[in-house]
């Protein structure tokens, strides 16, 4: 059912396909205006910030890998950083590049998933991975290919693939030898070979005019692309530390919508993940990545949300090649964790994510009970910008009728690769034009 | 090598009755012993592709939604069209029947695939299955041991 001439209309996208997870878009027009854009796809967890009110500082690690089945990785790594910090522990140097490996790991699943099976299916026009899959059975089954060799990572490192149960405050319960890392290394270099073929794949895609004009901001540590540590820093000058958040980054409401939007205080709304790593970090890329990305036409300026896709591919091959030179240089650890004495205080810690910085806060008693924890993912942080963006994009396309608009609105949703799988389970789109 | 059988619960523990499937998974591998391997899956097509590589029978358990009362079983076997509509509750870009196409497109199904549902009631956040759907999982391994046997 189409009204695309109606100036008063209200659509609905119901199961956005191809998201992880689910959720809902709503957009009303009125005489020929958007009045108002709502998306939901994000739901904050707090189901398990309070599971964990009352557990051991320990719990952490595990408890938050729950949340997401995707990046379960950042959720350790994040829990990790910030009861560490609070306890004023500094994990050992080996232990800390096997977390950054592993973290790799997760990116090159994660990257790869996305790319293959949820992305590029919108711009080579088929409905998705399975119609894809059918027409362009090796291009899906190398994507499958490098997407394993990610697991694999993961699971050599944190003993399994899903809700890794290796890690815990102050390093692992074990670590892999010498000789098994090494064993990996041979997947890696074959991996970086298909990350490259994908990026080169990608960079050929037909990319919409499009534009993020936003504040982008990404995690950032000298020496080294940001994975596992580093400041908050932003296109607009923000520069801050986890404990710094929440004096300058609040959720509040806006017009046009009924969600928490998250902005920076005096500002407005920020965008996390690939596009602003690259344009904040381009220089930490290894140069296979830097010139990889310089083949596809990638520049730090690039600010257009589609091309997205190609960054996702270049930090793919930066998570190989560095993943590489982990091993090389990785001698197994003396002890695989430190002591961590729990400390009473409010401890902070971010990683970022594949999706972005992902943010966790405790508040610990002095025997380490944890007495509050917050959590905001990337997805939550993102919301805000996703929402602007599909408001100018459905003003700029209105002459278009409401499946049409909604499928292309679904395009542009996806280009944040927005991660709802611990949010609600069903999702309802609606278009209102009265 | 790999195993003959496969029994490979899918669904996220944490939404209650999305559960089921790793309920189920575990209880048959108590009952059936080594002949067939447990995997435990969130549902994310590829590696449940990883997971079936290779074998004889795969048994793929899942919770679903609106075929019925709380508990109900559902058998999907060998060539039987998965509805999409009741592939999983579970919060997945793709859902089991999405994941059965992409094998099929890519030729990547086991010999023989069995897709066993229970209907699911309570999917909130939080952990423990609702009496209704607990009171299923015994139902549901005799189920499956009868189909593994029937099929090896």
């Amino acid at each position: 059912m189409t009204h695309r001439a109606d100036p008063d209309r209200t659509f609905t996208v119901s199961g956005l396909a191809r998201v992880e997870g689910e959720g809902a878009m709503h957009v009303v027009i009125r005489d020929g205006q958007v009045r108002e854009v709502q998306l939901r796809i994000y739901e904050p967890p707090r189901f398990f910030e309070a599971l964990l009110r009352g557990r051991a500082y320990t719990e952490p690690p595990d408890i938050t890998a729950r949340i997401c089945g995707i990046c379960p990785v950042a959720y350790q790594m994040s829990a990790c950083n910030a009861i560490e910090s609070l306890c004023d522990v500094t994990v050992d140097a080996p232990v800390v590049d096997l977390r950054r490996l592993m973290y790799c790991g997760e990116w090159i699943e994660s990257h790869s998933l996305h790319i293959y099976l949820l992305h590029a299916p919108d711009f080579l026009g088929y409905d998705g991975a399975i119609e894809m899959a059918t027409a362009h059975r090796d291009l899906v089954q190398r994507g499958l290919d490098l997407k394993k060799i990610g697991n694999q990572l993961v699971e050599l490192i944190g003993g399994r693939a899903i809700h890794p149960v290796n890690v815990r405050i102050g390093g692992f319960y074990r670590v892999p030898t010498e000789a098994q890392l090494r064993a990996i290394a041979p997947r890696l270099e074959r991996a970086r070979e298909l990350a490259l073929d994908t990026v080169r794949w990608v960079a050929g895609f037909d990319f919409p005019d499009h534009e993020w004009p936003g504040e982008l901001a990404a995690l950032r540590h000298p020496g080294e692309y940001p994975i596992t540590r580093g400041r908050l820093v932003s296109t607009l000058g923000l520069d801050i530390g986890p404990e710094e958040l929440e004096h300058h980054i609040v959720e509040d409401h806006v017009e046009h919508s009924t969600a928490l939007h998250a902005r920076v205080l005096g500002r407005g709304e920020y965008f996390l993940g690939p596009l602003a790593r690259f344009a904040l970090n381009f220089d930490e890329l290894t140069p296979l990545a830097r010139d990889a990305a310089g083949a596809a036409g990638l520049t730090p300026a690039e600010r257009n949300p589609f091309r997205s896709i190609v960054i996702r591919a270049v930090e793919i091959v930066h998570a190989c090649d560095e993943g590489l030179a982990i091993i090389e240089r990785y001698r197994e650890p003396e002890r695989p964790a430190v002591e961590v004495p729990p400390r009473a205080g409010v401890g902070f810690g971010w990683t970022e994510a594949p999706r972005g910085m992902l943010w966790h806060r405790y508040q610990l008693d002095d025997d380490g009970t944890i007495l509050g924890a917050r959590i905001v993912p990337p997805t939550s942080q993102n919301q805000a910008s996703i929402e602007h963006d599909l408001f100018h994009f459905v003003e700029g396309n209105l002459h278009l009728a409401d499946d049409e608009l909604g499928r292309r609105a679904e395009q542009v949703i996806r280009n944040y690769d927005p991660c709802i799988s611990c949010a609600t389970h069903f999702l309802d789109l609606t278009v209102d034009r009265a | 090598m790999t195993s003959r059988a496969v029994i490979i619960g899918v669904g996220n523990p944490w939404r209650r009755d999305d559960g089921i499937g790793w309920a189920v998974a575990e209880a048959v591998g108590q009952r059936v012993g080594p002949a067939v391997d447990v995997v435990e899956s969130d549902g994310e097509p590829t590696r449940l592709l990883d997971a079936w590589a290779g074998v004889d029978v795969a048994v793929v358990v899942d919770a679903v939604r609106g075929g019925g009362a709380p508990g109900k079983i559902h058998v999907w076997a060998d060539d039987s069209e998965l509805p999409s509509t009741s592939a999983s509750t579970g919060s997945h870009a793709l859902g089991l029947a999405d994941a059965v196409a992409l094998g099929r497109a890519l030729d990547r199904l086991p010999k023989r695939l069995i897709v066993v549902g229970v209907e699911a009631h309570e999917t909130t956040p939080g952990r423990g299955l609702s009496s209704a759907v607990a009171g299923a999982v015994e139902d549901a391994v005799d189920v499956i041991a009868r189909l593994v046997a029937s099929r090896l």
